[in-house]
């Protein structure tokens, strides 16, 4: 799989490395909904999670795809800025990817482009911020 | 006479939070035109708690018991997803006796939360003398929990390296007892239910999922299997003892609410033959392994993941060398399944929206988190 990434994306593919059954590669924004379409084409049919977690310096966005017929979890992640970050939406390749991308922007504040329906899903429409950010304080 | 065609307009309605059979405070604006379902939007986050922001700061040992919060009629799966991810990090394993201990505790959640499924479901379809079946034969597995964990809902059963506590005097017995007691009360729902002619009509062929669809939309459990797709997380990705235990993948190819319906009162007979087997082979021992008081797993990441009664409950812990987690995040599987909810309502009378919904047994406390 990994070599089969590598020889279609080249340098888009900016990172890898294995991990028990989990293969992990860092993709570049521009061609992740292509990474996303030749693995579902692969077998990874089935999209796990949409996440994200707050490094300090970047947003860095997690798909976790799995294949049933190995067992194989494909785990990408893009790198998005801190503020006002913009990624490809995976909605036109996974139609499970709607939500959780939604949840991705209400609490990091990514925004994804060609997404349906671009809106906050967990907290008020009203709400100010995005609290899985490290700067953003519990009271 | 002329007949004057009254002009008709579709309308919005606003079915729940506050609802009877949303099970929970779940919102689902309806376009109805007439009878007919024409689009379904949830809206979400009524019990939105923020444990996963909670989670960055607090200690790994005090998150446990946040975890019993999401899917709280399955306490047991939520830890172990959790303890999983943490122990992966790491390195530790359970002891082999809190292994198999930890599958009984699981498959009786299991067992538990398929027949408040039951329950409901049958209540939801106006078959109310089920509703009370249902709760009655859960009500001794509540006890089992009690005696056990001394809690009947939000047990925190597991710990990092193992289990809280060892099972008490009398408890094999007693969990013996009840796997020959629950099969002919199940054989009298399939009497009330299976067979019930309203029942039928009111489930079969109705909120078709076909399964290509399933999978795109990130269903898991009853509600993938229900659509025919034999994919089952204690199979396929075998955790604890499950790859050394006998037991049957139930799936249903109807795709419709009659299938997911069937799929979970099989499941539950599955869940008795697991705990038997359990209960023989059950070795003697600690039930925690050696774990330093405080917790402080090395900088990395890890996934835990587990079936729960509803499906693919995932678990992303990631590691700063600190005693509380840099990330912890939780997939459950009710959010993919609510999101799926305007696919299966579509096109269907309002009267089936009460079926379809319950018949893909969602937890609100899982979807908000």
């Amino acid at each position: 799989m990994l070599e089969k990434l590598k020889a279609q994306f080249g340098d888009a593919i900016e990172s890898a490395e294995e991990a028990g059954r989990e293969l992990r590669v860092q993709v570049a924004p521009r061609s992740l909904v292509q990474v996303a379409r030749a693995a579902k084409d692969e077998g990874f049919a089935y999209l796990a999670d949409i996440t994200a977690m707050d490094t300090n310096d970047a947003l860095r966005v997690v798909y976790r795809l799995i294949s049933f017929a190995t067992g194989r979890h494909l785990v990408a992640s893009a790198l998005a800025p801190r503020a006002g970050g913009r990624l490809p939406s995976l909605t036109a390749v996974f139609r499970g990817a709607e939500w959780p991308e939604r949840e991705v922007y209400d609490m990091f504040g990514v925004r994804f482009d060609g997404h349906p329906d671009m809106r906050r899903i967990l907290l008020t429409d009203d709400w100010e911020g995005h609290p899985l950010l490290k700067t953003w304080q519990t009271k | 006479m002329t007949q004057r065609l009254t002009p008709t307009e579709t309308m919005v309605l606003n079915m729940g939070p506050q609802h009877p059979s949303t099970h929970g405070v779940l919102r689902l604006q309806l376009t109805l035109d007439g009878e007919v379902v024409l689009d379904c939007m949830p809206v979400i986050g009524y019990l939105h708690r923020g444990i996963e922001k909670i989670g960055e700061a607090r200690t790994y040992p005090q998150i446990l018991p946040y975890t019993d919060r999401l899917d709280y009629l399955s306490s047991a799966s939520n830890n172990l997803a959790y303890v999983q991810a943490v122990e992966k990090l790491m390195g530790v394993e359970a002891p082999e006796r809190a292994k198999y201990l930890r599958v009984i505790l699981l498959e009786l959640n299991r067992i538990a939360s398929h027949l408040m499924f039951v329950a409901t479901f049958a209540n939801d379809l106006a078959a109310t003398t089920v509703f009370l079946y249902g709760l009655r034969e859960r009500e001794p597995i509540m006890d089992l929990f009690e005696m056990w964990t001394g809690a009947r809902l939000t047990q925190s059963g597991l710990r990092v390296g193992g289990l809280a506590r060892d099972i008490p005097e009398g408890f094999v017995d007693k969990a013996r007892e009840y796997c020959t007691f629950l099969p002919p009360r199940l054989d009298e729902y399939d009497r009330l239910l299976s067979g019930n002619r309203i029942f039928r009509v009111r489930t079969e062929g109705i909120g078709i999922l076909p399964p290509e669809e399933a999978v795109d939309y990130g269903c898991s459990g009853p509600t993938l299997r229900g659509s025919g797709v034999r994919y089952d997380i204690r199979r396929d990705e075998p955790y604890e003892v499950y790859d050394q235990l006998e037991f049957d993948v139930v799936t249903t190819s109807t795709c419709d609410c009659m299938g997911r319906y069937a799929v979970r009162m099989q499941e539950m007979r599955q869940s008795l033959r697991i705990i038997q087997q359990c209960l023989d082979r059950l070795p003697e021992g600690e039930v925690i392994a050696k774990v330093p008081r405080t917790i402080r797993p090395p900088a990395g990441e890890a996934y835990g993941r587990v079936e729960s009664p509803r499906g693919d409950f995932g678990c992303w812990v990631v590691s700063d060398g600190g005693p509380q987690p840099a990330r912890v995040r939780f997939r459950t599987p009710s959010f993919y399944h609510v999101a799926a909810l305007p696919r299966m309502l579509r096109g269907w009378k309002i009267g089936d929206v009460v079926a379809i919904l319950g018949s893909v047994d969602v937890v609100l406390g899982e979807v908000d988190r």
